[in-house]
């Protein structure tokens, strides 16, 4: 039932997205691209912030693996 | 008849609160959205060290804030103090997008301000991070409200005149709110905000950088900032050319201005470079060009020109002369509102009634009005090209610059030594002030080439305001530039002491253990190298 309610929601979600695409496509697309465009450089941002951890971890790995080496 | 020291008094005031208000703005839009994403970060990986830097950043989002609702409040008043005629004139319209916005940031904004506040404890993690969403999108639609009201005055659109009210009267909200000035001004105004929220955090993290202190949160948040800042400019410039292209349409005065085009040539247009505009002579000295380049800047063609000075005048005679009968029919529809011919000749000349009203501040009547008069009226369409031509390349400058030092930040930050790039630290947090500035530098662009309209081609500004004494407009506006000067410097004192403070890790002991963590280790140990 869960499940169920969740795929309604998301539907009800797409929906609802694809229509505001359609009106703000028309009639505002500069609106429909600040929306899109904002997404866009929200999750490039939070991804380099994840980059960043990534990095870190696979220096300090690098490091460890030298230090057993030697 | 308005005193004409009443009016620039009015216009010094509405100025000088508008720029003020404008410090506050642009870094509640951009950090909105950079504290979002930063606390995407801490729910999808789960580190608390994200949860720190979103706390951190969201107490000097919090000082800004309020000292920016602070000094918005106090213009939405001065419409009806200081702008009294225009305020009946465009009530109708204007009201409505004003209102929405008092409703957007005092609602919406304000009480999801309070949750992401005091909401970390009593939400979970996902309900927070929709908060702090609906934060970002709430001060982010105050302003679209702000500029949809803002574009009316500079493109009117989806409103008319009725002679029988003696007002402008709402036709079509949906026009009034996609007109296509507020569309291009709205992503403008918000993505330099971006610019402007990363340029402030890169900064204050190169300084903790530089100062060795909170490194990781310095880091990640610099990481972030300059990813941020990096499409956020090339945005802003790209939809800078969108909007003077779309500008240059809708107000040819503004662009002539702009590109100090006093006379009108044939394509390719060359650009003015460097020029010092001479308003009394109407030309250019000292004037470094570049060839062709204008045409393909203005018009996206090597074919396409536009009017310069001496076009636009000569237009503005007609429009005057067509638009005098409009306002002779005005004045008989007053004293009788059912004279039929009046009416007539209202609508055969509605269209130029703006321009009519422009060569009444030098003919009461305005049949009577001489050839000599008309011309004066004419010359008053062109707003002050110096301020206007210098202001635009101010900003121009500064974003080709913001964009080169977020490139090269991005470089050394997915390189991971931007903290062994001591210069580059430096230059950081010197570059803090440059989008504010730019930012001002494009709100003059934009409501001095206005001038000389309160709203475009409709209403001008010697009839808009209210009808006080200049010993009031004095004494209010040494009031108002004292207390918000006082915001400013409580802002900026506020602010470096949360900096200096740093993030309170008493209440995130998770966080402390990635200060001890490997690789941070080792780049303590390569700062004692350098060192």
């Amino acid at each position: 039932m869960k499940t169920f309610l969740q795929f309604i929601l998301f539907m009800a979600m797409a929906a609802v997205v694809i229509l505001m695409a359609i009106v703000l496509g028309e009639l505002g697309a500069w609106y429909f691209a600040w929306l899109v465009g904002t997404g866009m450089i929200v999750l490039i941002t939070a991804a380099g912030g994840a980059l960043l951890d990534a990095q870190d971890e696979h220096a300090a790995h690098a490091a460890s693996i030298k230090t057993g080496d030697a | 008849m308005h005193d004409i020291n009443v009016v620039d008094l009015s216009r010094l005031q509405f100025a000088l609160t508008a720029l003020y208000h404008f410090l506050f703005v642009p870094l509640t839009l951009g950090l909105s959205f950079l504290l979002a994403a930063m606390e995407t970060v801490y729910v999808t990986t789960g580190k608390p060290i994200y949860r720190e830097i979103t706390q951190f950043w969201s107490k000097l989002f919090l000082i800004n804030f309020a000292l920016g609702v602070a000094t918005g409040l106090t213009m939405e008043f001065e419409f009806g103090t200081n702008w009294s005629f225009y305020s009946s004139f465009v009530g109708d319209i204007f009201g409505a997008p004003l209102a929405i916005e008092g409703l957007m940031a005092f609602f919406l904004e304000a009480t999801f301000i309070g949750l992401m506040v005091f909401g970390w404890k009593r939400l979970k993690r996902g309900q927070h991070l929709a908060v702090t969403y609906m934060v970002a999108f709430g001060s982010n639609l105050s302003a679209l409200w702000i500029l949809i009201a803002n574009s009316f005055m500079q493109t009117p659109t989806g409103a008319s005149f009725n002679p029988v009210t003696m007002r402008m009267e709402l036709s079509s909200l949906t026009e009034l709110i996609f007109n296509h000035d507020a569309q291009a001004k709205f992503v403008h105004t918000s993505i330099a905000g971006y610019v402007t929220g990363a340029i402030f955090v890169a900064g204050v993290s190169a300084w903790y950088l530089l100062k060795r202190r909170h490194v990781e949160l310095a880091r990640r948040s610099f990481r972030m900032a300059v990813l941020f800042g990096v499409l956020a400019t090339a945005g802003v410039i790209t939809l800078g050319d969108a909007l003077g292209f779309i500008g240059g349409q809708a107000q040819p005065t503004k662009l002539a201005a702009m590109e100090g085009l006093w006379k009108s040539e044939p394509a390719p247009m060359p650009f003015n470079l460097v020029a010092f505009p001479s308003q009394k002579d109407q030309v250019n000295r000292g004037q470094l060009q570049v060839p062709y380049a204008l045409s393909l800047l203005v018009t996206h063609s090597m074919d396409g020109t536009v009017p310069g000075v001496d076009r636009l005048q000569q237009d503005a005679i007609a429009r005057i002369r067509n638009g005098i009968p409009a306002v002779a029919a005005l004045q008989s529809l007053s004293a009788a509102p059912g004279d039929a011919f009046a009416l007539a000749t209202f609508h055969a000349h509605e269209k130029d009634l703006g321009y009519g009203f422009l060569v009444q501040r030098y003919a009461a009547d305005v049949t009577q009005a001489t050839d000599a008069q008309i011309a004066t009226a004419a010359r008053d369409t062109i707003p002050q090209v110096a301020p206007i031509f210098w202001s635009f390349r101010v900003m121009v400058l500064m974003g080709l610059l913001m964009l080169a030092y977020f490139v090269l930040a991005v470089i050394y930050s997915m390189r991971n030594n931007i903290e062994h790039q001591r210069w580059f630290l430096k230059i950081a947090v010197w570059m803090i002030p440059v989008p504010f500035l730019a930012c001002e530098m494009g709100w003059l662009v934009a409501e001095l080439g206005r001038q000389p309209w309160t709203v475009y081609g409709m209403l001008p500004t010697w009839m808009s305001a209210s009808t006080h004494g200049v010993g009031y407009m004095i004494f209010s506006l040494i009031g108002f530039v004292g207390l918000y000067t006082a915001f400013i410097v409580a802002e900026m004192y506020l602010m470096v002491r949360a900096i200096r403070i740093g993030p309170d890790q008493s209440h995130s002991g998770e966080g402390a253990g990635l200060l001890t963590d490997t690789s941070q280790a080792a780049r303590l140990a390569g700062y004692a190298q350098e060192a």
